[in-house]
């Protein structure tokens, strides 16, 4: 059976035939568990609501792949975590690969076609290779014990907003030990292997073709040398390594075997999650589809199978859990804690081989696994949790899906219904007079065109805040005055306008939602133009990335990008430069949602400011707090606000003059929350429109007008 | 048909202050002969007879029913009786909580010209006109009965003053047929006062009303309330809302301000219901954001602006 | 059993409002209409003692108006109404609250409910009048200005409490079938989702004309009236004095106010 002509491992060596086909009766067993295993949670996924991917599968998988390589989900913003979650998984891989590359030869080609290819060269640079990715891997997983251990970092913490201390499930010890289960166990793999590795070398050491190329396994052979110095001469290594031959292969074995049963699942769980992302989940909502009977989520069984696998594939890394603003001001709320409760939901009630009843599949209440109302409400669909998330976890589309069913039953709060009532009635949430809509363009010096009645080539959409809130009638106006003097072709819709409905859509209200679009759009139709510019970043998310589902796709911009353009054509010019030190608030629409960073920083430049980036900002920007309808459901009284906290990082700058924002709501919310945290007088809170007018003063528009 | 009736308005053994106002109403409507009675309806109905005693009133008419307080049957069967006795040209009761309980009814049943919540009567070419208000009080309507020989109005509270004169009217009773009622009145309840407050002996009020938003802002006005030395009202929506006990609300259905001299209304627009109970103060200031507010309507001094800013800068004083 | 609920479109008045040319009425274009305020109240009352009753009850909802009105009769459908019913004819244009509860009389005469609720009065009007005059016509026991109710669906009586002007409530016992006007707050009128009020859409709203309901043209409009307008107009506003100037500016006027107030008082 074995022949030596060129240096390998002789598997099996010395065994009894008895014990190789126990040990290969155990593997087929282990295997066995495993595909039962991955048979129940394959039946939980389908046992979900149908959904339909867009996209080709095979773009979907490579593009998986790559990101799984890359990592890159992993590490940002945990440098540490990414490199020690790097180490482990490419000396995981390897490893795996190593062992698969032995069946392969040992189980197939030799015994089916005579090919060996697992000696000489090759096997030496082989087990190097693999004893490098055994380093990697255990000095990965000894970092993660470090940081889980002794780092104490606030996003491992398990303690739970949505739940108080009494609550059944309120503390949950099985995630941590189930956490140090895993790294230990595998840990004790790697290590039980080197030691494996050693044994067999000492055994063997009379044999010069293993021990001459000992160091070709380096780890192996410094283990060895330290056995041998220890005494254990070459018998005594042999009991050892017959020993720790079976330890090693049964717990790996039975590693591999509880791989769908455990945290070991996310390995293929997270490349689900990943193939399966939509990169717009947050910012384009689903719609109804039309035969579903109830609108939102009621049971467990009303959630895709996509989102059930998304509920398996956290591991808990708490990423979201310190991102969320509601989270930051101590609301009910944690987007890994609405996660991990329906994943219990749905092990507790799809694993099982009969389906249970209707009644007991309900997801939403305070019982273990439900998600409260309080819970739902505090969400400000920021997509901090949505972005962060290193596998691809959708929370957002599951919390308004979730809001659905709380707006079909009326659970809202009171101030609530009446704005959704109101919206409903006068087309804005302010429960003015539609005509009211363009009445702040009155005061000014020149008539903004109708563009119902007149083509025009930018169609400028208002919004809400920027028509009716007083403060914001200001910037609109200014915003006009600056458009006309870069001689833009610009007209607005008056009263054809109705709120863009965003807000509306994400607390949950789908039909109301379905109303406005169907009115803007009708005006939108009506009107002649080439292109959308917006001041509102919620008008503009919806409008760019929601309209088109229903049938409705025009061009749109943020005004930033649009300004930007009119600098560069020299339609604006900066005639005094601001010398302001300021920072810049990242409006969630914007920015995280549409990725539009960089114009309202180019502005910011243009017009001679300095900026000085906020601890969190672009893609990690803190939410104002007024999202996802809380502008119209009271704050707790006492509690910190979401504004507030973010005033806070600003007033850490020093000799910070402005904080700039480019959002009605983020100026509405902050100009508050820079009182009440007693920073008026320290810095201002200004629009970029602001800046724009002060550094362009008006003294210029005497030409513009002549 | 001739001279005029007035239904007065008892309860708890009190007279209501409205009914002294409908007799000043209805010197208007005099013409040369006409006569002016007040009507009382209660089991004791003498023990009224001396409060009635004021100029402008030619009889006092009581009305034993077996009724101590209000009912509708009682009432509509009673007062029937006296108009079909009597056949005055004008019933005048007040725009009140009990005449909502059968005014409607008894106009109905007897094909009464009506009309309510009227603050004006006139006679237009020898045409009874009475104005009332329409669209939320933004327009006066002026309504007239033809064909009608009887006219039943009942008239809003705390436009007319009552009259002060004594005067010595003569005293009638009236036997009203035995009437079943359908209704059997039980006990009155006081609402648990909250806390003790009486907006009625207030001077000096500050009232918040939907403007403030929501409840977190409460305590900013309480805060500055106590800073300018006022009692902190509301109107209905803060009380219902539960955001200030319902001691606190000024109004129809809350308390009237009636020793207030200075009423300063943050955030009211300024509901009909609402003024009920405030705007016969002499001195009103409105704040509110709305130009267009009925508040303004009714105040001595506005300011059009944001009731938080105010509110901050007005505190900065005291 | 049913119970039958008396609702109305009331209409608010829209910026920059015109009066029509006869000068009776404001011009129909500038009317932004609704359901009325109290009838959410009143609806949800009957559709609560529904939900509550061990038996089944029928919720109807009933409406005198044009067909504009359907839209909400159709929010009192997506509410937890059973049934709907509209009455017009050109014949009730132009009828006073008393016209339009002989109206409201004969559907109630047609259905037999066993309660009938109305709101204590509309928001645009504030007539307070027809729930009562239609208790007067049908002959009915009645109250006005119920805060609290405590009925069961079939008994011989109930109990309810006033709510009296000064915070005072009064606690009355009356005889049933009866005709009860109800008031704000009383509970918590539910929320009609959009996709509700879209779904109520099919359900049919009955429509009945006058001649269903056994009435002539002259039980309704203004010759079935008690009263009739002559004319509408703008009241001339009490205006406010002013204070001009930024908020520090205004505020210290005020300030002033007060104190020439407390000085006076002192």
């Amino acid at each position: 059976m074995s022949r030596t002509d060129a240096v390998t491992r002789i598997l099996f060596e010395a065994f009894p035939t008895a014990e190789v086909r126990l040990f290969y009766a155990l593997g087929y067993a282990a295997i066995g568990v495993f595909g039962y295993g991955v048979y129940v949670q394959i039946r939980k996924y389908r046992r979900g609501a149908a959904l339909q991917l867009e996209g080709s599968p095979w773009s979907r998988f490579t593009e998986m792949v790559a990101i799984v390589l890359r990592h890159s989900t992993v590490a940002r913003r945990d440098p540490g975590a990414g490199a020690a979650h790097r180490l482990i998984f490419y000396g995981f891989v390897l490893l795996f690969l190593g062992t698969a590359t032995i069946t392969l030869e040992y189980d197939i080609l030799e015994p089916l076609f005579g090919i060996r290819f697992w000696q000489g060269a090759f096997y030496l640079v082989f087990s190097l290779i693999l004893d490098i990715a055994g380093v990697a891997l255990i000095g990965g997983l000894a970092f993660m014990m470090v940081r889980r251990g002794w780092m104490r970092l606030p996003k491992l913490d398990y303690a739970r907003p949505d739940r108080v201390p009494g609550d059944p499930d309120f503390d949950r010890p099985h995630y941590r030990r189930e956490d140090w289960a895993f790294l230990w166990t595998l840990l004790i793999i790697g290590g039980t292997g080197y030691l494996l590795e050693a044994s067999r070398l000492v055994w063997l050491q009379a044999r010069p073709d293993v021990w001459d190329s000992r160091w070709w396994s380096p780890v192996g052979a410094l283990i060895a040398e330290g056995l041998r110095a220890a005494g254990l001469n070459a018998d005594g290594g042999g009991l050892l390594r017959h020993g720790l031959w079976w330890f090693h292969g049964l717990l790996a074995l039975a590693f591999i075997a509880l791989i769908p049963y455990t945290k070991v699942k996310h390995i293929f769980t997270a490349a689900g999650s990943l193939m399966a992302r939509d990169p717009l989940a947050a910012q384009r909502l689903p719609r109804i589809p039309e035969a579903q009977e109830a609108p939102g989520v009621a049971k467990i069984t009303d959630f895709t199978w996509k989102q059930l696998l998304n509920l398996d594939a956290c591991t808990k890394c708490g990423r979201c859990h310190e991102a969320c603003p509601a989270r930051a001001v101590g609301a009910p709320l944690s987007p890994r804690d609405v996660i991990l409760s329906l994943r219990e939901f749905a092990n507790a009630t799809l694993e099982s081989g009969v389906l249970p009843a209707a009644a007991e599949l309900d997801v939403h209440g305070k019982a273990p696994g439900q998600v409260a109302m309080e819970t739902l409400w505090s969400c400000r669909t920021c997509m901090a949790c949505v972005e962060i998330c290193p596998v691809a976890v959708e929370h957002v589309p599951i919390i308004v899906q979730l809001r659905r069913k709380l707006v079909e039953d009326g659970a809202m709060d009171p101030l609530l219904t009446k704005t959704l009532q109101t919206i409903h009635k006068t087309g804005n949430s302010f429960g003015e007079s539609k005509r009211k809509r363009g009445s702040w363009s009155k005061s000014l010096p020149f008539k903004v065109k109708d563009a119902r009645k007149e083509p025009v080539e930018v169609l400028w959409f208002v919004g809400d805040y920027a028509s009716f809130d007083p403060r914001n009638q200001k910037v609109s106006q200014i915003f006009a005055e600056l458009l006309h003097e870069a001689q833009v072709d610009f007209g607005i819709l008056f009263d054809g306008e109705s709120n863009a409905g965003n807000d509306v859509r994400r607390v949950g209200e789908e039909g109301l939602y379905e109303v406005l679009v169907n009115a803007n759009v009708a005006a939108l139709q009506g009107a002649s133009f080439k292109t959308i510019v917006t001041t509102d970043p919620h008008s503009y998310n919806t409008i760019r990335n929601e309209y088109p589902d229903f049938g409705a796709k025009y061009p749109i911009e943020h005004y930033t990008s649009f300004v930007k353009r009119l600098f560069d054509s020299g339609k604006l010019k900066v005639n005094q430069p601001l010398k302001y030190r300021t920072t810049f608030h990242d409006p969630c629409h914007l920015g995280r949602f549409n990725k539009g960073y960089e114009a309202p920083r180019e502005v910011l430049k243009l017009l001679g400011c300095e900026i000085v980036e906020m601890g969190r900002s672009r893609a990690n920007s803190f939410c104002c707090g007024a999202g996802g309808g809380r502008i119209w459901i009271p704050d707790p009284v006492g509690a910190e606000k979401p504004a507030q906290n973010r005033i806070k990082e600003a007033a850490a700058i020093p000799g910070l003059e402005v904080y700039v924002v480019s959002c009605p709501k983020d100026l509405t919310m902050f100009e508050d929350a820079l009182k009440t945290t007693g920073n008026e007088g320290k810095f201002v809170v200004k629009e970029l429109i602001e800046l724009m007018r002060e550094a362009i003063p008006a003294a210029r528009t005497e030409e513009a007008y002549a | 048909m001739s001279g005029v009736l007035i239904v007065a308005e008892q309860r708890r053994g009190e007279l209501r202050p409205v009914s002294l106002e409908l007799i000043s109403a209805a010197q208007g409507l005099r013409r040369a002969g006409d006569e002016v009675a007040v009507a009382l309806l209660t089991t004791a109905p003498e023990r009224y007879i001396d409060a009635l005693k004021l100029a402008g009133v030619d009889e006092i008419i009581t009305v034993k029913v077996r009724a101590a307080e209000f009912d509708p049957d009682t009432f509509e069967s009673a007062i029937g009786a006296l108009i079909a006795e009597r056949h005055p040209e004008v019933v005048l009761v007040a725009h009140s909580v009990d005449s909502f309980g059968y005014a409607a009814a008894l106009a109905a049943k007897l094909g009464l010209g009506f009309a309510t919540d009227v603050f004006k009567m006139e006679r237009i070419e020898g045409e009874l006109v009475a104005t009332r208000g329409g669209y939320g009080q933004k327009v006066n309507v002026e309504v007239d009965f033809p064909g009608r020989s009887t006219v039943l109005l009942a008239l809003r509270g705390n436009v007319f003053k009552p009259p002060e004169a004594a005067a010595s009217p003569k005293v009638s009773a009236f036997a009203a047929p035995a009437a079943a009622s359908r209704s059997m009145a039980r006990e009155f309840i006081e609402l648990s006062a909250g806390d003790d407050i009486d907006m009625t002996a207030a001077e000096f009020i500050l009232s918040i009303g939907r403007g403030i938003g929501e409840e977190a802002k409460v305590a900013q006005f309480r805060e500055l309330a106590d800073a300018v030395g006022a009692t902190l009202g509301c109107s209905r929506p803060i009380a219902d809302a539960g955001w200030l006990p319902k001691s606190r609300q000024v109004g129809q259905s809350g308390k009237t301000a009636s020793a207030c001299k200075l009423y300063i209304a943050m955030g009211v627009s300024g509901a009909i219901q609402h003024l009920a109970g405030m705007k016969h103060v002499t001195t009103i200031v409105a704040v509110n954001s709305d130009a267009e507010a009925s508040i303004f309507g009714v105040a001595k001094y506005g300011i059009v602006g944001d009731i938080f800013e105010i509110a901050e800068e007005l505190r900065r004083h005291f | 059993m049913k119970i039958l609920v008396a609702v109305k479109q009331v209409a608010a008045l829209d910026e920059d409002f015109e009066i029509r040319a006869d000068g009776r009425d404001v011009e129909a274009d500038f009317l932004i209409r609704d359901l009325n305020e109290w009838d959410d109240f009143s609806l949800e009352e009957a559709v609560k003692i529904k939900e509550a009753a061990a038996e089944p009850i029928e919720v109807i909802a009933v409406c005198v108006g044009p067909e504009e009105v359907d839209e909400s009769l159709r929010k009192c459908l997506a509410k937890g109404a059973d049934r709907a019913i509209r009455v017009w004819d050109a014949a009730i244009e132009g009828s006073d609250p008393i016209a339009i509860a002989r109206v409201l009389a004969a559907v109630a005469k047609s259905e037999a409910p066993a309660m009938l609720f109305a709101g204590v009065q509309s928001s645009d009007h504030s007539f307070a009048s027809t729930g009562i005059a239609t208790a007067a016509i049908l002959g009915w026991p009645h109250a006005a200005v119920v805060s609290s109710l405590d009925y069961t669906p079939g008994a011989k009586s109930a109990v309810f409490r006033r709510e009296l002007e000064g915070g005072l409530l009064h606690e009355v016992e009356i005889q049933c079938p009866a005709v009860l006007t109800i008031q704000l707050g009383i509970n918590t009128p539910r929320y009609a989702s959009l996709r509700s009020i879209k779904q109520a859409a099919a359900k049919p709203i009955e429509v009945r004309s006058l001649a269903d309901l056994g009435l002539s043209a002259g039980d309704v409009g203004e010759a079935g009236s008690l009263s009739r307008v002559r004319r509408m107009y703008l009241p001339d506003k009490g205006r406010a004095q002013l204070i001009e100037g930024d908020a520090a500016q205004q505020a210290k006027r005020l300030a002033d106010i007060i104190r020439e107030f407390k000085g006076a008082a002192a």
